[in-house]
């Protein structure tokens, strides 16, 4: 049997808050997410020979094809793709080598504790404490060079960002607070469903939003995603080999990954680019492409998982991936009955760079989730927008 | 006479190679410039070693008037530094420099109510000298907006 690469196991650890899984470190939960991933699509480890993930993290897979005990390592991937923009690319990476016989059952795993490293959004390495004045410093990588043009500005943390990037798009499109806030109040509510989400014990109202704090106008508190920790992983396999595997098999259809070149340039921080690529999610390239890939468009998915960091880059990727027109992304999403984010998102279930949106695309089409699509035959995944990304589009087996 | 001093002493300091060296050293001279190429004109910023136009790789430093516009910013309210903890709220802005050739700055708009600041704005470059060899530019509002 022929066809497209499968994901057919998925699996995660408890996710919990920042630094509430400090009993464990960062490393086994990555391991241990691996083995529930491999355990649910009836293989087991011996059978893994691929390994790959993205946001650089930070648990290496030779490291982990050892203590897993793994009998062959035969591909190791990383995404190039900047933070929670590789979630997809490592999914399409491990499909391209199973399809190209360079491996046979490849586990694509995330774990993050920030509770145990130093914490993202806090602010960049050395700072003075040596009693010297201040000067330059010589830069460890290019990132690093282009840091020196935002971080001595107070420019610290991604809120920062991208609530220019959102003021910039109510400005010219008359975006509000609340079409931001009417994606935290609907992905909370998912989450209410979900066992597994975080804040699923806790409502969130369109008041409550707007009265949250603000981090960096316009964007609120409830506007940013959580951090968290926690671990997760899918297997993709061989389509012939899918059919043997204990669950449902669910193929992807297409996968995409990349950006507009000088989107890469700025690469936290987009600012020099024209005002149509600034006022966007920069997910134009990946929409493109994975819309041709899988012959389908966006009026034909029956679920999407759009990664949420922040509710605005969720406005930003319905228009980028063509849901609706520019600058139409607040009303289409007050008024679109299509399921997205059914597990609560990176703003309610649990931060794990969104490879836990991918998770959820393949509970949503074996009908597992806990907030169903009726008939949910295809869904849309998304990795992060303001950084070059990725998609997957995925189909569940007829 | 005392610098004026907007920021605190710990705010990140600036890395750099040998591609972006010649802007810290303008800044130390209080002159604002952006990268020129030497083959299409074509400004750019942050400095890099290829025209991504032309791919040329000679340029020069083009000095600009320091003013422009607000192309969009955002008021901070959260500290991410300790030291921010005493700031908040501060200005980051993203200013379109006048004469830059579509160049644009990031930088904070300073001595204005956050109120005050709007897209479109109009501002001028101040010097911050944060050590005998690191000024930071940042911007004020000029006279004339709204």
């Amino acid at each position: 049997m022929t066809g497209p690469a499968c994901l057919v196991g998925v699996g995660e650890t408890p996710y919990a808050k920042w630094g509430g899984l400090g009993g464990t470190t960062e490393y086994d939960l990555a391991l241990r997410a691996i083995e529930a991933a491999v355990a649910d699509a009836g293989l087991t480890l011996d059978q893994v020979d691929g390994l790959a993930s993205f946001a650089a993290d930070r648990n290496d897979a030779v490291f982990v094809a050892a203590d897993l005990g793994l009998p062959e390592l035969r591909h190791a991937t990383m995404s190039w793709l900047p933070g929670g923009g590789g979630a997809c690319a490592a999914v399409g990476n491990a499909a391209v080598a199973v399809e190209a016989r360079q491996a046979e059952v490849v586990v694509v795993y995330r774990s993050l504790c920030q509770g145990q490293f130093r914490r993202f959004g806090r602010g960049p390495g050395p700072r003075r404490a040596d009693g010297r004045p201040p000067g330059l410093r010589r830069a460890a990588s290019p990132l690093d060079a282009q840091a020196a043009f935002t971080m001595p500005f107070g420019m610290l943390s991604p809120p920062i960002t991208y609530a220019m990037v959102m003021q910039r798009h109510m400005h010219r499109f008359g975006t509000t607070s609340e079409h931001m806030g009417n994606v935290a109040v609907r992905f909370r509510d998912n989450a209410a469903r979900n066992p597994r989400a975080v804040l699923g014990g806790t409502a969130l109202t369109l008041a409550d939003h707007q009265a949250s704090r603000m981090v960096a106008e316009p964007l609120h508190l409830f506007d940013c995603c959580m951090e968290n920790d926690g671990a997760c992983a899918v297997v993709v396999t061989t389509s012939a080999r899918a059919a043997d595997c204990a669950k449902g098999a669910v193929e992807i259809l297409a996968s995409a990954q990349g950006a507009a070149g000088a989107y890469g340039h700025g690469q936290y921080v987009n600012v020099y680019v024209d005002d149509d690529l600034y006022t966007s999610g920069g997910s134009q390239v990946v929409a493109r492409d994975l819309w041709a890939r899988a012959g389908i468009g966006p009026g034909e998915v029956d679920a999407a998982m759009i990664y949420d960091h922040f509710t605005g880059l969720v406005l930003l990727q319905l228009e980028d991936y063509g849901f609706c027109g520019r600058g139409e992304g607040g009303p289409f999403f007050a008024e679109t009955e299509l399921p997205m984010n059914t597990h609560g998102g990176s703003l309610s279930e649990a931060y794990i760079h969104g490879l836990n949106h991918v998770v959820e695309g393949v509970r949503q089409l074996r009908g597992e989730s806990t907030t169903p699509g009726p008939g949910a035959e295809t869904c849309l995944v998304t990795s992060a927008a303001g950084v070059p990304s990725s998609g997957l589009v995925l189909g569940r087996r007829r | 006479m005392t610098a004026t001093r907007w920021f605190p002493e710990s705010m990140p300091v600036p890395a750099v190679t040998a591609d972006t060296l010649g802007w810290w050293e303008a800044a130390a001279e209080h002159r604002l410039v952006v990268q020129a190429c030497s083959g299409c004109g074509r400004t750019r910023h942050p400095p890099s070693p290829m025209c991504p136009a032309c791919r040329g790789r000679s340029s020069s430093w083009k000095e600009v008037p320091g003013t422009g516009s607000i192309y969009t910013f955002t008021v901070v309210h959260q500290a991410f530094l300790p030291d921010l903890a005493e700031r908040v709220p501060y200005v980051v802005a993203v200013v379109d420099l006048d004469e830059g050739g579509g160049a644009r700055l990031v930088t904070n708009i300073v001595d204005a109510a956050p109120a005050e600041v709007v897209i479109g704005g109009r501002v001028g470059v101040v010097w911050e000298d944060m050590g005998p060899e690191l000024a930071v530019p940042r911007a004020r509002l000029l006279a004339g907006n709204g």
